[in-house]
């Protein structure tokens, strides 16, 4: 752990001298972060390595906030963004607290290069080939955050990125690890396009849908976790206004729990040092908790902070997701698939995109399957879920019995990256339109 | 202060380890951030320092970054086997002056937040009930320091600012539309330009209509060709695609397209005399009076294609790898030619004014589609507002199809600066959808 040698009470009691009013957000963020890359066949720079440290100072009050950043984790650049941040006596000199960290160690990243044969033997397992152009890279981070009155323990993530390319469109997917599993689960992605490339798109339709759980997660993050985050709400009028609304059908649970994420990237408390909480986004389809940090948190007691994010400290936290899990329901497969009326099936989405103002939602899948009396039929090519939130969760009819971990991916939201997952099962949904 | 020993230490370091190809490249930079929305308000202040180095030989290479200064001492990723690196050798760089505008110190915090306020002020003198969403000023500087092993040293500055604003209209649902525009300095914003463009675009949507199918003389604004230009980039950079598009006789565009890209433009965003390399930049003629001249080709595709090649590699931080791409790539303007005397031009067409939504473009095909909005013009005059509408067309045909030409020349920020004056069109069809 990089910074188990920092003085974390120094650093508190330097803090305190800044927060002078009582609702005053005060605290220091300490980052390592370190990447690894195997780069893709073809390029140069066999083995790519990125890695940084820094910290950042914030003070919040009243709705302002002035955050300061270096690229260095140092007392005389600590003291010097302390007073670039205070309101008060910013010309005074504040105490150097010791910032000892850990130095970083050579660079062993040995499962990378071992995964593009897996992932090749996994594609040739489903009796096909083809050339595959692959990313991967790992991804580490340490953070430490250190308040004037609190300072949690640290936290660490570990995951992986990879994004395999064919001629027949391409498939992106975080991994909390690089296993056999990992492998299947990218091969199958890529055979599915491959079989599905001569697949013409659907004509208009409205109709059944079944999404399959990867798309559920796409499509939740876009219209809950987004709709729901504090600043989000705030674009449209008073976030706490939103708890109690029925937004969605009654059959949908969803939370947001960075406790229950995946082994390696599991938080117990968020990039504010806040704990995390397994919070109730929507319980029986109606409005509980949206998603807050701790700025936000203090514009209402109805909103509770735990889920402040940091997608790099040059920038100040905002309320985001970070692990949505969506509660299994009663629904078996065939539950799903049944009726009499054709549908389509659509297991995996490419990208989703929500208009936080007019409340409309785009998701778009890269092919789907027809679905008819029970039974999976042909494939057809891609296609575009649209419709406004407000509508399209309440026509959730089913929710499948089986939840499993699915549609982890990258969230850009406000230019901060971010990693976000998910456990979800299928959902059916009625009268949707599909073009 | 000039970094070099230490470069060339590092470089010393590597080449005892046997990594014979070898690049560092150190940077230093600083930014101010604000951002306002309807009920918060940031200033962030980051200082960056770090490094990069490339380095590899016969077997194998790496690409290493991070924060801080370079260790000789390491530790180094061991190479790994894949494409080899290649690296420039030193070349004359033409005389050049730093502009004086790069020693302006960074807005302050006062100023930015003074500047986003009256965006909102203007916008709404505007456009009554009209408002600011989010509006986020960046202003930084770097300095950049490089050298390789093949005896390459150079060092450049920079200094940019942007400015991104998301608007919403009256009514209820809202239109909405955002703006990112680029210069050297935040001075260079006009809050009430911006302002009424914002506000030109929000009352367009709210009251316009697309026609359900339409063809007639379309006057493009600056942001449109600018957009079809960054559609047509894979045509422009790189040895190949370009000779897609020509006809028989090498012809690209009509006779009033003449392309160039310049990274020493006088005054532009991205102004220097080497590129992320360290290879002198220079003006290269792309297409001139519509014939195609030559694609943008970076030193080592010299050989690859018909053309001079020229320092086009950039290399947007130290996190990334140095790149070919177009810096200020712009369509020459007519300086005799006002935008009124185009508009008076059009008997029966469109006056499109801005783009509202990412393009589609199939470069195979030859096809592409934009989202636009704009006017309906009758003998040079504006008789209605048009929204929803796509621009769609031939590549070729748009090119080929430009018979006027304005003074205005405006760069965006895209893939590099893009730039365009206003630009009449025949031959191309406004739907209702991109077809």
């Amino acid at each position: 752990m990089p910074f188990s040698k920092l003085d974390t009470p120094a650093v508190a009691r330097t803090l305190s001298q800044i927060a002078e009013q009582p609702d005053d957000v005060v605290d220091a963020f300490f980052e390592r972060r370190e990447e690894v890359e195997l780069a893709p066949e073809g390029e140069p720079g066999g083995l790519r390595v990125w890695r940084e440290e820094g910290f950042a100072v914030r003070l919040s009050r009243e709705g302002r906030t002035w955050l300061a950043s270096r690229d260095e984790v140092e007392a005389k650049p600590f003291a010097e963004a302390l007073r670039q941040v205070a309101r008060a006596f910013s010309s005074a000199s504040y105490p150097e607290p010791s910032l000892e960290v850990a130095p970083t160690g050579p660079v062993a990243a040995p499962e990378l290069p071992e995964f593009p044969a897996a992932l090749s033997r996994a594609v040739r397992a489903h009796h096909v080939g083809f050339p595959l152009r692959i990313a991967l890279r790992r991804h580490r981070r340490w953070v430490q955050v250190v308040g004037p009155r609190l300072v949690p323990g640290p936290e660490t993530e570990t995951f992986y990125s990879c994004a395999a390319e064919s001629s027949w469109g391409r498939y992106g997917v975080l991994l909390p690890r690089l296993d056999a599993g990992a492998a299947e689960e990218i091969a199958a992605a890529v055979v599915a396009l491959f079989r599905a490339r001569q697949a013409p798109p659907p004509l208009p339709f409205r109709g059944a849908a079944v999404l399959g759980p990867s798309a559920v997660a796409v499509l939740l993050h876009e219209a809950v976790a987004h709709a729901l985050e504090a600043d989000t709400l705030a674009q449209g009028g008073n976030p706490e206004s939103a708890v109690g609304v029925a937004m969605a059908a009654a059959c949908l649970d969803v939370l947001d729990d960075p406790a229950a994420a995946p082994e390696g990237v599991r938080r117990a408390t968020d990039d504010e040092g806040a704990v995390v909480v397994r919070r109730w986004l929507l319980r029986g389809g109606i409005v509980e908790q949206p998603l807050a940090d701790a700025l936000w948190a203090r514009t209402s007691p109805v909103l509770m902070p735990g889920a402040g994010r940091r997608g790099t400290r040059h920038l100040p936290p905002g309320p985001r997701s970070s692990h949505l899990e969506i509660l299994p329901g009663e629904a078996s497969e065939a539950d799903l698939l049944a009726g009499s009326e054709e549908g389509l099936f659509l297991p995996e989405a490419s990208r989703g995109a929500l208009d936080p103002l007019s409340g409309q939602f785009a998701l778009h899948f890269p092919y789907a399957r027809r679905f008819r009396r029970g039974a999976l039929a042909e494939t057809v090519g891609p296609c575009v879920l649209r419709g406004r939130v407000a509508d399209l969760l309440t026509r959730v009819v089913a929710v499948s019995s089986e939840a499993r971990p699915a549609g982890a991916g990258w969230c850009a939201k406000g230019g901060q990256k971010l990693p976000v997952w998910a456990t979800a099962p299928a959902l059916r949904l009625e009268g949707v339109e599909i073009s | 202060m000039s970094v070099a020993p230490l470069l060339d230490e590092v470089l010393r370091a590597l080449l005892k380890r046997h990594l014979t190809d070898a690049e560092a490249y150190v940077k230093r930079g600083r930014s101010r951030r604000l951002e306002r929305t309807a009920v918060t308000e940031s200033s962030s202040n980051s200082q960056e320092r770090a490094w990069a180095v490339r380095a590899g030989n016969r077997r194998g290479s790496f690409f290493a970054a991070a924060t801080g200064d370079p260790a000789p001492a390491g530790p180094w990723p061991e190479p790994v086997a894949g494409n080899a690196l290649e690296l420039p050798e030193p070349q004359p760089v033409p005389a050049w002056s730093t502009p004086s505008d790069f020693d302006t110190p960074l807005i302050g915090e006062r100023e930015g937040l003074k500047l986003l306020e009256s965006l909102g002020r203007e916008l709404e003198a505007e456009l009554p009930r009209a408002r600011v969403l989010r509006a986020v000023l960046e202003d930084g500087s770097s300095e950049s320091e490089l050298a390789n092993s093949r005896g390459l040293r150079a060092r450049t500055r920079n200094r940019i600012a942007t400015l991104y604003i998301e608007a919403a209209g009256p009514g209820s649902p809202a239109p909405t539309a955002s703006l990112y525009v680029a210069a050297r300095e935040p001075h260079h914003f006009h809050p009430t330009a911006l302002a009424r463009r914002l506000a030109d675009r929000l009352a367009v949507s709210a009251s316009g209509a697309p026609p359900e199918r339409d063809t007639g003389d379309c006057l493009l604004a600056p942001v449109i060709v600018a957009r079809l230009l960054a559609g047509l980039l894979p045509l422009l950079v790189g040895p190949g695609p370009g000779s897609r598009l020509t006809g028989a006789r090498g012809r690209f565009g009509s006779d009033r397209v003449t392309l160039i890209d310049n990274g020493r433009l006088p005054g532009g965003a991205f102004e220097s005399p080497v590129d992320g390399e360290g290879v002198p930049t220079r003006e290269v003629v792309l297409v001139e009076e519509g014939l195609f001249r030559q694609p943008l080709l970076a030193w080592w595709q010299e050989s690859a294609a018909h053309g001079e090649p020229s320092g086009c590699t950039r290399r947007a931080g130290w996190r990334d790898q140095p790149a070919p791409g177009p810096t200020h790539l712009y369509l020459k303007p007519e300086p005799r030619t006002s935008v009124s005397a185009l508009l008076g031009a059009v008997a029966q067409g469109y006056y499109l004014i801005d783009v509202t939504g990412p393009g589609r473009f199939d470069l195979a095909a030859d096809r592409f589609a934009l989202p636009v909005c704009g006017f309906a013009v009758q003998s040079g005059r504006a008789s209605a507002p048009v929204a929803g509408a796509w621009l769609c067309g031939g590549i070729g045909a748009f090119l080929k199809g430009i018979v006027g030409v304005g003074r205005d020349l405006t760069f965006h920020p895209l893939d590099g600066m893009i730039g365009s004056p206003s630009v009449l069109a025949a031959g191309l069809e406004l739907r209702a959808g991109p077809g």
